[in-house]
């Protein structure tokens, strides 16, 4: 009974913020459709990017440098830093609002007095999550699928970025729970947000740095980001079950973590 | 634990660290009275009320509330439970009228109370339409008052109750708790101002550093401590005579002024009534004497 309703006030809360980040989104993946290179184009973009300095081809991705195509681009889109942020904004927004921004700001107090239990407010918290996520990831390939829809690409089709818009969903579910579940043990939601943060940014760091310099990159399958590799989804058709399997497994030993840690702490 | 009571604690206690809030309360509180909690900032009076209610886990023994034991994190009971915080927060960007709401239907019960309540405290419709973050401290005391009390609970929890309101409110919050008792609510109210604890409560606990130091009635508390007695004289007199009786706190040649135990007041006034004495005056300790003794 409580959880719809602990749902509403996060809607209440949050539905602006989500508006926002829904459109930036959509509007994104909509840009990317307008200036990636057609066919016609592709090989005065490859001789381009020969240019780049090498640190700068690895964050684009080694498989687009070296195979330039619209898809490719496409697909570039959806680790697009921007694109990340739309994701990270609302993981951390909702995951460091839903628990320690109560216990902070004092609320939590009127809350934990209620007939409602612990969990509910961590379950609220990632059905929160988890909804907005998905409508960020629909808003992203409803872009890409609205931009395709105006601007024809020779062997492109949306149905082609579906994998990596779910790919995008899981990824910062995973990010959103380990966001939760540091949001069960904090006090104050500028602890929580820049813990999150923090922890967020490194993994993509890790991620970067792993991949540019060998020494560290034995390293990389610490990162969350290592588990989304767009290009490798596009070249295959398909998700790799492993990497699916690995963000589900962080996504759901650190929601078990939040809700265990939520239930026992002081408030 | 004992059942029937509203609240039973055995051997309460709880640490932060090496600092021990509260140590070992003992307490009863009936049903349908209206228990003060005293003690000035720091003494564990906010630690106990969020023991209670499940907030915080107790470092040593365990406490009742309306006869199910109290678990970290609550139960079904708190439905039956409402609370005012001490520092009360809201969320500033829900109206008045959506923060009531949004408590209520959290609480499970129908805001029976709500409609008299604001007319009671007269926070008006267009107060109630307007976002918390516009609301004085004064405001915010009253929706909180509301919303722990809306919903016609078995026990109310308040912790410093009055703390922000003009004491014309605080003579309607009187009015307030006196209609919940009648209503059959149990009220628990924390608080360090003494006249409001005397006029409210019937019986009274004291906290001092984390340890319960009286528990009973108000008058049990008020007779248990000495009586001041003032004496004049038609001659000099010695004070050094009379030190037996109790504590000399001021002397001059001819008046006298001594805290003495009721047990050894009629001994005192024979031995006053062999001299020349030209006035006596004993008065019984106000609460705040008794606090203020207790707290020595």
């Amino acid at each position: 009974m409580s959880v719809p309703v602990l749902l509403t006030h996060h809607w209440r809360q949050h539905r602006l913020a989500l508006l926002w980040l829904i459109v930036a989104a959509a509007f994104f993946q909509w840009a990317i459709t307008r200036v990636v290179p057609s066919a016609d184009q592709t090989a005065f973009v490859r001789e381009i990017l020969t240019l780049v300095p090498p640190p700068v081809r690895v964050l684009l991705g080694e498989e687009l440098v070296a195979n330039v195509s619209a898809r490719g681009f496409l697909g570039f889109g959806y680790v697009h830093p921007f694109a990340l942020l739309m994701f990270a904004a609302w993981a951390v927004r909702v995951a460091a609002g839903a628990l320690a921004g109560e216990v902070g700001r004092g609320t939590m107090d009127l809350l934990a007095s209620r007939p409602v239990t612990r969990g509910a407010h961590v379950g609220a918290g990632a059905v929160a999550l988890g909804v907005g996520l998905a409508l960020i990831a629909a808003a992203e390939w409803a872009g890409t699928a609205w931009g395709l829809h105006s601007r024809v690409l020779e062997n492109v089709a949306p149905a082609d970025f579906v994998p990596l818009a779910a790919m995008s969903l899981l990824l910062f579910a995973a990010c959103g729970a380990v966001a939760l579940l540091v949001s069960a043990l904090s006090d104050e939601s500028g602890t929580a947000i820049s813990w999150c943060a923090g922890i967020l940014a490194g993994s993509y760091v890790l991620d970067y740095l792993a991949r540019v310099w060998s020494t560290i990159g034995f390293l990389r399958p610490l990162s969350l980001f290592r588990y989304f590799e767009p290009q490798r989804i596009l070249r295959e058709g398909g998700v790799a079950a492993s990497d699916a399997a690995v963000l589900g497994a962080v996504c759901a030993v650190a929601l078990l973590l939040a809700f265990a840690a939520f239930a026992r702490r002081d408030i | 634990m004992t059942t029937g009571a509203a609240i039973v604690t055995e051997g309460l206690g709880k640490s932060f660290g090496s600092v021990h809030a509260l140590q070992d309360l003992s307490l009863r509180v009936e049903p349908g009275e209206v228990f003060g909690f005293l003690g000035p900032n720091g003494a564990g009076k906010t630690t106990t009320i969020r023991l209670l209610l499940g907030l915080l886990a107790p470092s040593r023994g365990g406490a009742t509330v309306l006869g199910e034991r109290v678990r970290v994190g609550g139960g079904p009971w708190q439905a039956d439970v409402g609370y005012l915080p001490g520092e009360v927060a809201f969320w500033p960007s829900l109206t008045g009228r959506e923060t009531l709401e949004y408590l209520a239907r959290l609480t499970g019960r129908p805001p029976a109370d709500r409609a008299a309540l604001l007319d009671r405290l007269g926070l008006a419709d267009d107060d109630l339409r307007r976002r918390v973050r516009t609301y004085s401290d004064g405001m915010k005391q009253k929706l909180g008052l509301v919303q722990a009390l809306q919903c016609r609970p078995r026990l109310a929890l308040l912790d410093e109750p009055t703390k922000g309101l003009d004491p014309l409110v605080q003579q309607t919050f009187y009015d307030v708790v006196a209609e919940a008792r009648e209503h059959g609510t149990t009220v628990f109210v924390s608080s360090h101002v003494l006249s409001e604890v005397e006029r409210l409560c019937d019986r009274v606990g004291m906290l001092r550093a984390g340890s319960l130091v009286f528990a009973g009635d108000v008058a049990q508390l008020q007779r248990a401590q000495r009586r001041r007695v003032t004496a004049a004289f038609a001659s000099d007199v010695d004070a050094s005579a009379f030190e037996h009786f109790g504590s000399v706190v001021a002397s001059t040649p001819r008046q006298l002024t001594l805290l003495v135990a009721q047990s050894e007041l009629p001994a005192l006034v024979a031995r006053l009534g062999m001299l020349q004495l030209a006035d006596l005056v004993v008065e019984a300790p106000s609460l705040e004497e008794a606090f203020l003794e207790h707290y020595r």
